[in-house]
């Protein structure tokens, strides 16, 4: 593993939403998903994953590809970016008023090799959303892994 | 032994009402030509969108005035445009009022797959 490569622990960003989450948003999400919980639908409670997959907050422009959410800005040649997985912990519902900021930090870079061989390195982070008031709403823990290619 | 399920198809259009609910635009999940040049056949739904299925599931199942606290799932491969997933779970345990499952996302039909395993959930139950 490179120095580059380490050097990314302790890397965090942080993004605050520039008004409340708002029901609409609420009862969009709970539409697209196929959620007919009452209170999704009416905006009053957002259905609890919400806050980690929305994009919402960031304020970033569009890449190449479309995506304009949160990143590390990391690129490591001879690999492809997978998505592990993630661990949520929800500490209270989150509400139509407020207002988010997630603060995203890297807690942990490891090499590993797969069972056919291929090295990769492994990258976790921990994204904690939380309101105006300093409530802790979620936790989220991200796995993304960067897999090596052409062997 | 307590089982759930929860069954969904998932069409284009439900990824582009996906997308847009999550300020999410990545090509992967709609643009035939960018998937063309990467050699996926179909659009690529949006693992995240298991997170929320299996959300729904278990809250669907602990009924009202439950609150999730926990959930994590990892993916194990892509599932895309038009595919079926059936989302499982299983109560493991009931301690102090929070009842912890475990779960799956499998593809169902002619290509059936897991796509999402080993995934946890906890609820605190009224």
């Amino acid at each position: 593993m490179t120095d580059e490569v380490r050097a990314l622990v302790g890397r965090s960003r942080t993004y605050t939403a520039p008004e409340p989450l708002g029901r609409a948003s609420i009862r969009y999400f709970a539409m697209a998903t196929g959620d007919d919980n009452p209170a999704h639908l009416a905006g009053d409670v957002a259905p609890p994953t919400l806050v980690c997959e929305t994009n919402q907050f960031t304020g970033l422009p569009r890449d190449a590809n479309g995506y304009a959410g949160h990143g590390w800005d990391f690129h490591l040649p001879g690999t492809r970016e997978v998505r592990g997985g993630n661990a949520y912990r929800f500490h209270r519902p989150v509400r139509p008023d407020d207002v988010i900021t997630a603060h995203w930090q890297v807690t942990d870079v490891t090499e590993r090799t797969t069972g056919s061989g291929q090295s990769m390195v492994v990258v976790t982070s921990l994204a904690t959303y939380t309101n105006q008031d300093g409530d802790l709403l979620v936790e989220n823990e991200e796995t993304l892994i960067y897999v090596e290619v052409g062997r | 032994m307590t089982e759930i399920a929860l069954e969904r198809t998932i069409e284009l259009p439900d990824m582009v009402a996906y997308a847009g609910a999550t300020w999410d635009w990545h090509r992967l999940h709609y643009d035939s030509a960018w998937l063309a040049e990467r050699d996926l056949e179909r659009p690529v739904v949006d693992g995240q969108l298991f997170g929320a299925l299996l959300a729904e599931m278990v809250l669907d199942w602990a009924g009202p005035g439950a609150e999730l606290t926990a959930l994590s799932f990892r993916f194990k491969g892509f599932v895309y445009a038009g595919e079926t997933v059936r989302c499982t779970g299983r109560v493991v345990s009931v301690e102090d009022g929070v009842t912890a499952l475990e779960c799956t996302v499998e593809v169902v039909g002619p290509e059936a797959r897991v796509a999402v395993a080993p995934a946890a959930a906890e609820v605190r139950r009224p």
